[in-house]
């Protein structure tokens, strides 16, 4: 386990090396000079050409590269091209709000996806696994802008319950969860119905209840823990699904956020706050898979590690 | 179980995102830009009154921007010699007065006495120098100091009195030099030019308080304004770039102003009393580029063919939902020295009979660009309905802002053109500002955006002429006889002058829109 | 129909096994039958206005008796142009998810049959697809290649390949352990041989279900794109373009931004339940 886990660490540094040459290919192939979107319609040759210079963009790919790397590593991020603020400074204000919304929907979303879930297996075939399932399905075939568009145009403008935009409390928070959480929602329902008919079919559920067994302990002490397992994968492959979700939650809401920052730094050819960014999504994307596929060696001890 | 795993998974998620806000929190400078918690508890009793607006502020160094919104932002809390009212006309701010010398080379101004800048500082000739010489500095490169490429250089004459040197003369100069925000020099000095954008120190209505980058910029009634100032504690500026999103906080009670209001939505809030529509006038042309080296646009028949295609009425109405004016030149009626052309009326037999004598009876391909907004793929897609009358086949290109850019800047040469047709718009303050740039044949791509490739000797000799000529009567004479020659060579479409939309609550006063798009907030007050 | 003719041959349960099995599940046949509907509306294309007939005077109408969904910015017909929709849409999905699904599956036969130095190239390549998260990747290769239908197409087949690599590996990989395969290769059965015949048909239920269900992301990501203005030109009656455009006139003409959208997602509703559908039917045990 533990040297599984080392592996998995190491074989980390490649992945990176190669995201982060695949990021900056990624900026840099995109049409459009920072400079000159930086500097504005109004401004003269002359000025692009200083900023170019200043900015290192007349340099070779591979010197830039260089430089973005033994900036990453010596945790000089530089500055944003577009704010003229220290990268880090344009970044940690929006970490927060990406977080919150983030765990929001995830808490959400396990709890109601796996009670549905639940209620859907052990009530399978009868209406309500219909109703259930369908719902279910309903969330992830559901598009997130749309969906937050309709939320707030029902229970912000018309009833007034939560505010339109913005984070200024937590109730903010309340309609832009619901949307990012309602497709993940619908996975976790989904899998964890699926696999819990899987394992309500396995023998050992059987004999419990040949035994005896409370069919709730039946059902919350054998197949639930390991339908877990399911639902964990899926949490994790899906958290990829919640941070560019987030790109159009907060694009909807005005949600100050890393995914707004990454499509308007995208736009503005933001040069280093793109690059950092991506780095960030990718590397915290990677730990996350790692996590994951560790807890599911916990919630599922049959699985060997090579 | 089932609980304890998904704690465990939410706690390692959480960590994983921590351990790499904790970093962070180390790199972080002085110049902090977190919200403050603690305090936003205090302000409650604070009256606040919210802006929303549709981009965030980009930068709050008024030396250092290009985009009107961030200089709205500044300008809560700087101040500049002279400004311009909402009816473009210039009004002494931090100068008290001026003077030209005869042969057009050097300015004096007079510093108004007895301002003090946020941070104690007093204002003075000297500290406007200050800010002159940075601005003017060819290392820092700031965005500014194209305005001041004349300027040969400043000089103090006393505590109170600044002389400005130009280099040649140059007319439109008194709008450039007098637009010149005051930094406060100690604050420059103490927090270098990266510093001063989350410390800015002015003179102004308004004193710093917080700026989330991307989020919202929080400004506090300066109480030591030299003048009568605003009538509130706080003032807020939001991004909300959602339209409906935008609304919907000024349905809500969460804004107080909205801008811009969005013209296609004007009907959701009409019957709403609560809420008022402001309309004001623009200095905003939209037009098309024509490039005129492309064979299909190189005769004046098929460019005036064009224009008459096009209904500049429904333009108005489709696009606009109605709040736009047909342009009457080049230039909107706003910026002075505009005289009024006769119009390209909308007369499609007009336009076929045109196109036929230029040799296109059944019209030809052609292709448009513009960036990949709904609205400009919305004027877009107009122009390509009009022009189908006439059998001109127009392809809609949308294209991502900086792909355009580059499209249109990359070709080093006239030959090397890709580019048929730019939807596009343009806003200046001065007559020059939205002449030259536009139509000097110095200035095609890459150089500047002459995307028309508009060379003709005629209005050149004007644009210089009108340049230097600082007489006002000769100036209006060659402006008029200029925008005569560029109204018929019609190297545009001439489509309209926008209508500035805002939208506020009832209880809101004191905020305004000027022509240019910029928000004055300095007389802001609310009853609510 | 393909498909499902060479499903009977691998797992030789007869058609009529299927069909029994999956007309009993009920959504599944209705969400069939709709799309069946909007195949008839993609072949037939019954607009009852012409889709580009402009018309200034009658801008932004509610939906009446005249235009069954209103009009547009331009007094376009919104029925019409969804209908037209229907075909772009569903074309982009289909292609894009076939492409993806052909290169995919392909990578992910070879990963887990060789394995190896192989495997770990092609699966480390899909980790890297993978740690760009969801849209972000279509997004950017959007954004470098440039917008439009086709680029559209290509930045979400890139986006599917890794998913379809994964599925397909694992599925090949419970295969390979069967005893079947085992013996085949003992008895000196070519690999292509194998492969083809006994793997590939092997790994067929898992990729029928996920080609299905990925058609419905595929419509929601070339969607999310034209939300984003990275999307199909706005000539094109594309839904996500018309959602995009209705977006801006939500409190004026809701039937601008309701309709696309209800389309949409009825559409991926129908294809997630019909993969449901198929999953069940196919293999109760795959998950």
């Amino acid at each position: 386990m533990k040297q599984y886990v080392l592996k998995r660490l190491l074989n980390i540094i490649p992945i990176m090396l190669v995201v982060s040459i695949i990021v900056f290919m990624f900026i840099h192939l995109i049409p459009g000079d920072p400079a000159r979107i930086v500097a504005g319609q109004k401004a003269t040759l002359e000025e692009i050409e200083i900023m170019r210079e200043k900015l290192g963009l007349n340099d070779p790919y591979i010197v830039q590269y260089k430089n973005f790397m033994v900036g990453v590593f010596s945790g000089n991020w530089g500055t944003s091209i577009k704010s003229n603020l220290p990268v880090w400074n344009v970044i940690v204000p929006r970490i927060k709000p990406t977080l919150i919304l983030a765990i929001f929907s995830i808490i959400w979303s396990v709890v109601a996806g796996i009670s549905m879930g639940v209620i859907s297996a052990i009530k399978r075939g009868k209406l309500i696994d219909y109703i259930v399932m369908v719902g279910a399905t309903s969330g992830i075939s559901v598009p997130l802008f749309w969906l937050g568009l309709m939320l707030m145009q029902i229970f912000s403008v018309k009833l007034g319950w939560f505010p339109t935009t913005g984070v200024d409390s937590f109730s903010s928070y309340v309609l832009p969860s619901i949307t990012l959480g309602a497709g993940i929602t619908a996975m976790i329902a989904r899998y964890t119905r699926s696999s819990m008919i899987e394992i309500l079919k396995e023998n050992y559920i059987r004999t419990s209840r040949a035994k005896g067994l409370h069919e709730f302990m039946v059902i919350n002490k054998h197949a639930l823990r390991n339908s877990l397992v399911d639902v964990i994968t899926i949490v994790g492959l899906q958290f990829g699904f919640l941070l560019a979700g987030s790109v159009l939650v907060e694009t909807v809401f005005a949600i100050p956020g890393l995914g707004r920052l990454l499509i308007d730094s995208i736009l503005f050819r933001d040069y280093t706050v793109v690059q950092t960014v991506l780095l960030i999504f990718t590397f915290q994307f990677i730990i996350i898979n790692l996590i994951v596929d560790v807890l599911y060696g916990i919630a599922n001890p049959k699985i060997r590690y090579e | 179980m089932k609980k304890i795993v998904v704690l465990f998974m939410v706690i390692l998620m959480t960590f994983s995102f921590v351990s790499c806000t904790n970093d962070t929190k180390q790199e972080e400078t002085a110049a902090n830009v977190e919200p403050n918690q603690e305090n936003t508890e205090g302000k409650s009793e604070d009256v606040n009154m919210t802006i929303a607006v549709n981009a965030e502020i980009i930068s709050l160094d008024p030396h250092n921007l290009s985009d009107t919104l961030s200089g709205s932002a500044a300008d809560t809390m700087y101040e500049s010699l002279y400004d311009y009212k909402l009816d473009m006309s210039l009004e002494p701010v931090l100068a008290t007065g001026y003077s030209v010398s005869e042969d057009g080379l050097e300015y004096t101004f007079n510093i108004r006495e007895g301002v003090t800048f946020h941070d104690g500082t007093e204002l003075n000739a000297e500290a406007v120098k200050y800010n002159f010489d940075r601005v003017m500095d060819e290392e820092k490169n700031l965005r500014r100091r194209r305005n001041f490429l004349y300027v040969n250089s400043t000089e103090v004459i006393d505590e109170y009195t600044i002389l400005i040197k130009l280099d040649s003369p140059f007319a439109p100069m008194i709008n450039r030099i007098a637009s010149l925000s005051v930094i406060s020099p100690t604050a420059l000095e103490e927090y270098g030019d990266q510093g001063i954008l989350t410390n800015p120190v002015g003179t102004g209505p308004y004193t710093f308080e917080e700026w989330t980058p991307g989020d919202k910029m929080v400004v506090r009634a300066n109480p030591n304004y030299w003048k009568e100032g605003p009538k509130i504690d706080t003032l807020t500026f939001k991004p909300v770039t959602e339209n409906g999103a935008r609304i919907a906080m000024l349905q809500t009670g969460e804004a107080d102003y909205i801008y811009p209001m969005p013209t296609e939505q004007v009907k959701t809030v009409e019957s709403d009393e609560n809420i008022k529509v402001i309309e004001g006038p623009s200095t905003i042309a939209r037009f098309t580029f024509l490039n005129m080296t492309k064979d299909i646009f190189s005769d004046v028949k098929v460019r005036q063919a064009i224009n008459h295609a096009i209904n500049k009425e429904a333009y108005a109405k489709v696009v606009k939902s109605g709040y736009a004016v047909p342009l009457t030149s080049h230039v909107p009626t706003t910026i002075e020295y505009q005289s009024p052309q006769p119009e390209y009326e909308y007369n499609v037999e007009k336009a076929k009979e045109l196109m036929k004598e230029a040799g296109y009876p059944d019209g030809f391909a052609t292709h448009i660009w513009a960036p990949n907004d709904t609205e400009n793929m919305k004027g877009m897609q107009f122009i390509s309905q009009q022009l189908a009358e006439i059998g001109i086949d127009v392809e809609v290109i949308p294209m991502e802002e900086g792909t355009l850019s580059d499209s249109i800047y990359s070709p080093q040469t006239p030959e090397e053109s890709e580019v048929n047709m730019w939807y596009v718009s343009w806003s200046a303050f001065d007559i020059d500002g939205a002449t030259t740039r536009l139509f000097h044949s110095s200035n095609i791509p890459p150089t500047s955006p002459n995307v028309s490739y508009y060379m003709s000797d005629e209005a050149d000799k004007l644009m210089d002429a009108g340049a230097t000529e600082v007489d006002p009567v000769k100036r209006a004479e060659i402006y008029a006889e200029l925008q005569e020659v560029i109204w018929n060579d019609a190297p545009w479409i001439f489509l309209g002058s926008d209508v500035l939309l805002s939208a506020k609550r009832a209880t809101t006063e004191g905020i305004f829109v000027d022509p240019s798009g910029g928000i004055i907030a300095t007389e802001a007050s609310t009853t609510k | 129909m393909k498909e499902i003719q060479y499903e009977d041959f691998k797992i030789e349960s007869p058609f009529r096994e299927f069909s029994r099995k999956f007309l009993k599940k009920k959504s599944a046949v209705i969400s069939l039958a709709f799309l069946v509907f909007l195949l008839i509306l993609v072949v037939f294309q019954p607009t009852p206005y012409d889709i580009s007939a402009i018309d200034y005077d009658n801008i932004l109408c509610e939906p009446n008796s005249d235009h069954l969904f209103g009009t547009d910015e331009y007094g376009r017909d919104v029925l019409s142009r969804i209908i037209t929709g229907t075909r772009i849409s569903l074309s982009v999905a289909i292609i894009a998810v076939t492409i993806g699904a052909i290169i995919g599956s392909i990578l992910g036969i070879i990963a887990g049959y060789y394995g190896g130095l192989l495997e770990s190239l092609i699966m480390r390549s899909c980790d890297v697809l993978f740690s760009f998260p969801g849209l972000l990747l279509a997004i950017g290769i959007v954004a470098i290649i440039g917008p439009g239908l086709t680029n559209v197409v290509i930045a979400i087949s890139i986006y599917g390949i890794p998913t379809f690599t994964r599925i397909i590996r694992s599925s090949t990989l419970s295969i390979k352990e069967l005893l079947y395969i085992e013996a085949s290769k003992s008895i000196g059965v070519s690999d292509m041989r194998l492969l083809f015949k006994h793997i590939f048909p092997g790994t067929l239920p898992s990729l029928i279900v996920s080609y299905t269900m990925r058609m419905g992301t595929a419509i929601i990501s070339a969607a999310s794109l034209s939300f984003l203005g990275f999307g199909a030109s706005p000539k094109n009656p594309d839904w996500g373009a018309m959602l995009s455009t209705g977006r801006d006139y939500i409190g004026v003409a809701p039937h601008m931004l309701f309709y696309p959208g209800l389309m949409i997602f009825l559409t991926v509703l129908a294809f997630n339940l019909l993969g449901d559908g198929l999953r069940d039917t196919l293999d109760p045990k795959l998950d």
